[in-house]
């Protein structure tokens, strides 16, 4: 693959929380279109890898690059990277003083600075892609929680970012609401979004994901496609932690 | 209710036991006896006259008559821009005019009271009575609402000097009293201040009150930017916002309408602090009760006029409490 097809460069990236090192030099490759899922135990870093992407967290040694744009101090740089790069929590994160379509239309209008009527007729096409249509004047407080993360993926849509991240986007959803969000994201995958998502949804990653990667204690123990992670894991702590969630 | 119905609830309610039977006629004695003195002091022992003949002093003090015109005009504008609003609240129309519409309008209005630019000018030391602890009360509100934001801002920021700057402001004022500060204002700023500014006492007055309410404000507001959750900003980091516009965007509005119960006391409070004012010699509200009860056919008339002084009060304090029962509803 040529250099324009790849979106994320992470070399060897590495964290410290005071002297407790939570990234210990992680390296990562995502392609435009690839769908990656990352595993592993609380406490692995998991999120604190993905949450460099986009400057969420600070890293102190190594290197990232997001469509060619590289993550330096540099505040210019951290805004460019952010327009970029769409991503979903685990809490939802809307804003709760505004209305779902307000959500949406709020980084268009001021960021990209959308005319007002852009912005909602694009909101309108995202809510429909996500299936809440009739909910754009609503408030996120009167959304179930499967609804109110369908929102988060619209809002962080809405940029047009080039790729997106999923921070544990099902953890704190009741069950019968999590179907709906995954097919939502299955939904996104296939129309050739550039995907990295952090989860413990094994359907979700078995059906979607391009590469399995699984992380513990700040390191990557094991890269592999879905078929070869689930059925034939090299490493010995992969094959424990599968053995916990299967 | 017919009269079996009325019989059943006093016997349900009232007395349903013997000792609560004795409550009852002891406190409907206490009530109507209490109740016969007020109305009878009102209306036969009290000698209104003192607040009838100086009723204009009361209201506006020695403000010139033949400016008038200029007071019924901006209560004229504060009326029609009242009942625009309350009407947009009530059918839940946001008008992005109306705050506008209300700055502006604070600004004629205080150029309509004052004069100048082609009016003739109204000197401050004829701005008294109520007149005065209005104008003061809401100039103090209007600045240091800005300014306490900035200071909880200020505050939390990660820039040393400015954070350490709005600590030490703080905590300053917050350990000294009102009745200092409006002494330091009006004695010291003048001698602080160059030679060729001279601000007069109203404009020493304001700067007292609003330096000591934003502080306050400040601490108020910090609570509630404490309240909001950090996935907040993380959100508003995530699509791109500078924290600028988080600021303004997401964190502020949730931020100010947390604590509208706590501004809302504050800011009553300071338009009651606007009575300390008479100890530094201006005549607002109170301090022109005192030079009228010195008039010496009024005398002994205290009970009447800070009955009347303290209706004025009661009247503009709760109308700010019904107005922050309305916010909090928005």
């Amino acid at each position: 693959m040529s250099m324009q097809d790849v979106v994320i460069v992470a070399e060897n990236v590495q964290k410290w929380y005071g002297k407790f090192q939570v990234l210990r030099g992680v390296s990562l490759t995502v392609h435009r279109g690839e769908v990656v899922v990352i595993m592993g135990p609380s406490g692995s870093g998991k999120s604190t890898f993905i949450r460099t992407f986009n400057a969420l967290e600070e890293y102190q040694q190594g290197r990232i690059e997001i469509d060619g744009i590289v993550l330096s101090d540099d505040l210019r740089n951290i805004d460019a990277v952010r327009r970029e790069v769409g991503m979903v929590f685990q809490q939802f994160n809307l804003f709760p003083h505004l209305t779902v379509l307000d959500n949406i239309t709020l980084a268009p209008i001021w960021v990209r600075k959308w005319s007002k009527a852009k912005a909602n007729e694009v909101a309108m096409q995202l809510l429909e892609r996500v299936g809440i249509l009739e909910q754009a004047q609503k408030y996120p407080g009167q959304l179930s929680g499967g609804q109110q993360q369908r929102v988060a993926i619209a809002r962080a849509l809405a940029m047009q970012p080039k790729v997106m991240l999923f921070d544990e986007p099902t953890s704190a959803l009741d069950p019968e609401m999590v179907r709906e969000v995954l097919e939502t994201m299955k939904k996104l995958a296939a129309d050739g979004m550039t995907m990295v998502v952090v989860t413990h949804e094994v359907g979700f990653a078995r059906e979607v994901a391009d590469r399995v990667i699984f992380m513990d204690t700040g390191v990557i123990v094991e890269e592999a496609t879905p078929t070869n992670f689930f059925q034939n894991p090299t490493q010995e702590r992969t094959r424990k932690f599968l053995s916990q969630i299967l | 209710m017919n009269q079996n119905e009325i019989i059943k609830w006093l016997r349900k309610n009232l007395f349903d036991t013997w000792y609560n039977s004795i409550l009852t006629i002891v406190c409907v004695f206490l009530l109507v006896w209490g109740a016969k003195s007020i109305f009878t002091w009102i209306l036969f022992i009290a000698q209104w006259k003192v607040i009838a003949v100086n009723l204009q002093l009361f209201l506006v003090g020695r403000y010139p008559e033949q400016m008038y015109w200029r007071l019924w005009v901006s209560i004229f504008i504060i009326l029609g821009l009242t009942s625009v609003t309350i009407g947009s609240l009530v059918k839940k129309i946001p008008n992005r005019w109306l705050p506008l519409a209300w700055a502006i309008s604070f600004s004629v209005i205080l150029w309509l009271i004052g004069g100048g630019l082609g009016l003739q000018a109204a000197d401050s030391n004829l701005w008294n009575g109520l007149l005065l602890t209005l104008v003061m009360a809401v100039t103090s509100i209007v600045i240091s609402f800005p300014l306490g934001v900035l200071l909880a801002l200020g505050r939390q920021s990660k820039l040393f000097v400015v954070r350490n700057f709005c600590i030490l402001y703080i905590e300053i004022v917050r350990g000294l009293p009102l009745i200092g500060i409006l002494f330091i204002a009006q004695v010291m700023l003048p001698l602080v201040l160059p030679d060729d500014i001279t601000l007069d006492r109203v404009l020493r007055g304001i700067a007292g009150l609003t330096l000591f309410s934003a502080a306050y404000l400040a601490e108020n507001v910090r609570g509630g930017l404490q309240s909001i959750p950090r996935g907040q900003f993380e959100a508003g980091k995530a699509i791109g916002l500078n924290s600028i516009y988080i600021m303004l965007l997401i964190i502020l509005p949730q931020a100010l309408r947390a604590v509208i119960p706590a501004l809302v006391g504050q800011f009553i409070g300071l338009f009651k602090d606007t009575s300390l004012l008479s100890i530094v010699g201006l005549l607002e509200l109170t301090g022109i009760s005192r030079s009228i009860l010195a008039q010496p056919e009024f005398l002994n008339r205290y009970a009447e006029v800070y009955l009347f002084v303290g209706l004025l009060y009661w009247v503009f304090c709760y109308s700010m409490s019904l107005v922050s029962q309305r916010l909090e509803k928005v």
